[in-house]
């Protein structure tokens, strides 16, 4: 396996091309942050992709078996990363060695139409764009952690930790943004904030009850030791970082995926490569019928929405993708495109687009994550969690809830009860705390 | 920074995924899952994606809408975009549980059986015959061709020359070797001991064998092959089967073969020390026959042929003999109680009886659990 070192320069013809497309989507309006494009091994691109886009990120069992099953989708030739970009500033991205020469330029132009994204989408204004260093830095806090405490303690209690990671509320880091008068005067044409002030605005927890931000709730409140509440905080940090791309997926590939298209055929490509192009371009943006591919959904979006004479790139910026969606979807994109197309229902009635919609809608929202309240912190006076499931038709996973909440309970230290519906009954989870073994 | 992290985290991953392995063993003992799955040096092993939990939507979550990767659950969904060649098989692989497949060594699994079972080590019979292997590059010699020269030595020669000598000087430390100083790699034969096996599975086809009790014999071989594998350096599978006549097949033909008709144990017998005869000699080989069969015979004339057979010419060039006899609904069973009452004292014979899947684990032990 190859040694990760200061990436190395593209090859000359490549970043020639590079360059070519770099002026190109500046020329169409195009506006990112400074992007270094890296070549690797496509078993390292997996590695990379494994950690989330961060080799230097803490060590993780998890991350090992992701690496493992993406290997194994390459060896089986089942799956294939093409590409990887890091939300940063600078970017990172990653292209495989060996693709075509096409492959590269598409993957170029696709990545610079995300790091536009990254840069400008309003839901990623909050995000920490020094993650590579936050990384390194979590990375080397979680090592120094396991010298001192041993690997079984903090891999125990990271497992904990983790299984809480989607417990935080997606919508505080920007609405804390909109509370700071320093908002304000960027607008006014004031000196952006440096980023480590960003950073430390996005960890503000809420302080009151109710809130969706149980992690936070959890660095503020529970009963942890020093180096457990640091763990603690460092994951929902890493959540807090992921949650946008979580928000955006449809717009964030359907824009990366409509400039690649419109780059590559508008000058980049040779006459030769069309093909190739077709074939790669339509094999990313197939739909098989009845399933959501974000690639197809967002690009059709784009689309529509030119032809309706909007504005993209505020699309781009002002939305995410429940918003960007309720828009958009209307009678004649809905009969333009096969996701939205009539089927029958289980129970053999017909599923029209409206209804389709609504829960394509209710999928999405909120990251797709069930909404989970925090609402009472002295539950009967005896100092118990209480949290509710705002139920909106789906049931929750009744076992995974159960355990999730036995490590909830060992964090709180406390007992801790979680309010939901299952087919239509309400059904309350306990779980009374178990000792941390990661407490020694 | 090293990329040899992924490495040290995928090491991690297999350890807890043998972790649970060798909590499940007696499952895979009882299934055919892994059967089909053994390359040469490792088994691929399917185990489920290990999930950390997570409130997430359970199985109504759905509700039917265009659902697909884009809401997806639980893990982070990537820092980045990623693409996979096939945007339907990565969607295809999407849902539900992700199923990894961990390669583990033939020889940890073997371990792994080994501690579940507590079956001791085979201690290989007899004379050890020895045997050459090769060598090791551990000798030196003044003689030899210059691609084989030691360098070390070499040099050490004609600094210690250079010194002795008094023409060493600090300042300008040059050591030039000269033809004696030479020392060159010399190869030193090793011997070590033999260690080769033969397993003989030999299964009855009858009529009375059906799909069960095939798989079951399926399985048993699989597990004895694993185990006698760690043991040996080289192992060779020969496949009889027979009902009235017996042949050598091919380990395709064993496991999917239905011949049907009566049965003549002997015929077995007769062919497998016709092999042992022409290609496995005692001396050579640790020789491992397993008969599997559903205990009836053609007469009770065979049986007295067989229970000869074994006496006289099987059991005294075997390491042991086991007989699993598998329950059917058309067999009778009366062969193993003929071999009990006729050899029951000769612990070269092992008999087992297996009832079902269940019934795998106990008689393997029973098969492996001498040591011999």
């Amino acid at each position: 396996m190859s040694h990760w070192q200061e990436p190395e320069a593209l090859p000359q013809r490549l970043e020639g091309q590079r360059k070519r497309i770099e002026q190109l989507a500046r020329a169409r309006g195009l506006d990112f942050f400074e992007t270094r494009f890296v070549m690797l091994d496509a078993t390292d691109v997996n590695a990379v992709a494994a950690y989330g886009g961060f080799p230097v990120r803490h060590p993780s069992w998890r991350f090992g078996m992701e690496w493992e099953r993406l290997e194994k989708g390459r060896e089986w030739g089942l799956s294939k990363i093409y590409e990887l970009v890091v939300n940063n500033d600078p970017a990172w991205a990653y292209l495989v060695r060996g693709n075509s020469e096409m492959e590269q330029k598409l993957v170029m132009a696709h990545v610079y139409g995300h790091v536009d994204f990254f840069k400008h989408n309003i839901w990623f204004q909050p995000t920490d764009r020094s993650m590579v260093d936050t990384m390194a830095s979590h990375g080397a806090l979680v090592r120094a952690l396991v010298d001192e405490h041993g690997h079984d303690a903090i891999e125990n209690f990271m497992d904990v930790a983790l299984s809480l990671d989607n417990l935080v509320d997606p919508w505080l880091p920007m609405r804390e943004r909109l509370r700071t008068p320093q908002h304000s005067a960027v607008r006014a044409g004031a000196p952006a904030l440096d980023l480590e002030t960003v950073r430390r605005r996005s960890m503000v927890v809420e302080e009151h009850l109710p809130t969706f931000d149980v992690l936070g709730y959890l660095v503020d409140r529970a009963p942890l030791l020093a180096w457990q509440r640091e763990l603690l905080r460092m994951v929902r940090a890493e959540a807090h970082y992921f949650m946008p791309q979580r928000l955006t997926k449809i717009m964030n590939e359907g824009w990366a995926s409509y400039w690649h298209s419109k780059l590559l055929t508008g000058g980049i490509l040779n006459a030769s490569e069309i093909i190739d192009f077709a074939d790669c371009h339509s094999g990313a943006t197939a739909a098989p019928a009845g399933r959501l591919n974000p690639y197809k959904l967002g690009i059709e979006l784009y689309r529509h929405a030119e032809r309706r004479g909007l504005d993209i790139f505020r699309l781009r910026r002002a939305h995410h993708d429940v918003t960007l969606l309720d828009e958009l979807v209307d009678e004649e994109f809905a009969h333009s495109v096969e996701l939205f197309a009539p089927r029958k229902g289980p129970d053999g009635k017909l599923i029209s687009w409206r209804e389709t919609k609504e829960l394509l809608l209710r999928e999405l929202s909120n990251g797709g994550l069930p909404r989970i309240e925090l609402v009472e912190d002295n539950h009967l006076q005896r100092g118990e969690l209480l949290l509710r499931h705002h139920h909106d038709g789906r049931d929750l996973d009744s076992a995974a809830a159960q355990r999730t909440l036995a490590g909830l309970a060992s964090v709180w230290g406390r007992g801790v009860h979680l309010d939901t519906e299952l087919k239509g009954t309400p059904l309350r989870h306990s779980a009374a705390p178990e000792a941390l073994r990661a407490a020694s | 920074m090293g990329m040899h992290r992924i490495e040290q985290d995928r090491a991690r991953f297999r350890d807890i995924v043998r972790g649970r392995l060798r909590k499940d063993l007696r499952r895979y003992l009882t299934s055919t899952e892994l059967l089909g799955r053994r390359g040469e040096h490792a088994v691929s092993i399917p185990v489920p994606q290990i999930e950390l939990p997570r409130l997430r939507f359970g199985d109504n979550g759905g509700g039917g809408g265009g659902e697909g990767d884009g809401s997806g659950e639980g893990d982070e969904q990537g820092s980045a975009s990623e693409r996979s060649q096939d945007a339907a098989g990565e969607a295809g692989a999407e849902p539900g549980t992700h199923i990894v497949e961990v390669d583990v060594e033939l020889e940890e699994l073997a371990e792994m059986l080994g501690r579940e079972l507590q079956l001791p080590r085979i201690e290989p019979r007899g004379d050890r015959a020895l045997k050459v292997a090769g060598g090791r590059w551990s000798g030196v010699s003044e003689h030899g061709p210059r691609s084989l020269r030691h360098f070390k030595r070499t040099y050490r020669n004609a600094l210690q020359r250079t010194i002795a000598s008094g023409a060493w000087d600090p300042l300008d430390p040059r050591v030039v070797p000269l033809p004696r100083d030479e020392r060159f790699r010399l190869k030193r034969p090793v011997e070590e001991p033999e260690a080769s096996a033969v397993v003989f599975h030999v299964m009855d086809v009858s009529g009375s064998m059906g799909r069960e009790q095939k798989e079951i014999v399926r399985i048993k071989a699989f597990w004895i092959d694993t185990w006698l594998r760690s043991q040996y350096a080289n192992l060779e599978v020969v496949y009889i089967v027979h009902d009235a006549v017996a042949k050598v097949v091919d380990q395709h033909s064993f496991f999917h073969l239905r011949e049907s008709g009566g049965t003549k144990i002997s015929s077995a017998y007769e062919l497998l020390l016709e092999q042992i005869q022409a290609r496995y000699r005692p001396e050579d080989w640790n020789i491992y026959p397993f008969h599997y069969s559903d205990g009836d015979n053609w007469s009770a004339r065979d049986t007295d042929r067989c229970i000869a057979l074994l006496q006289d010419e099987l059991l005294p060039r075997v390491n042991q003999f086991g007989y699993g006899q598998v329950k059917s609904a058309y067999g009778s069973g009366q062969f193993k109680k003929d071999l009990d009452l006729a050899l029951g004292s000769d612990d070269r014979l092992v008999t087992a009886s297996v009832d079902d899947r269940e019934g795998v684990p106990d008689a393997m032990r029973a098969f492996l659990g001498r040591g011999r």
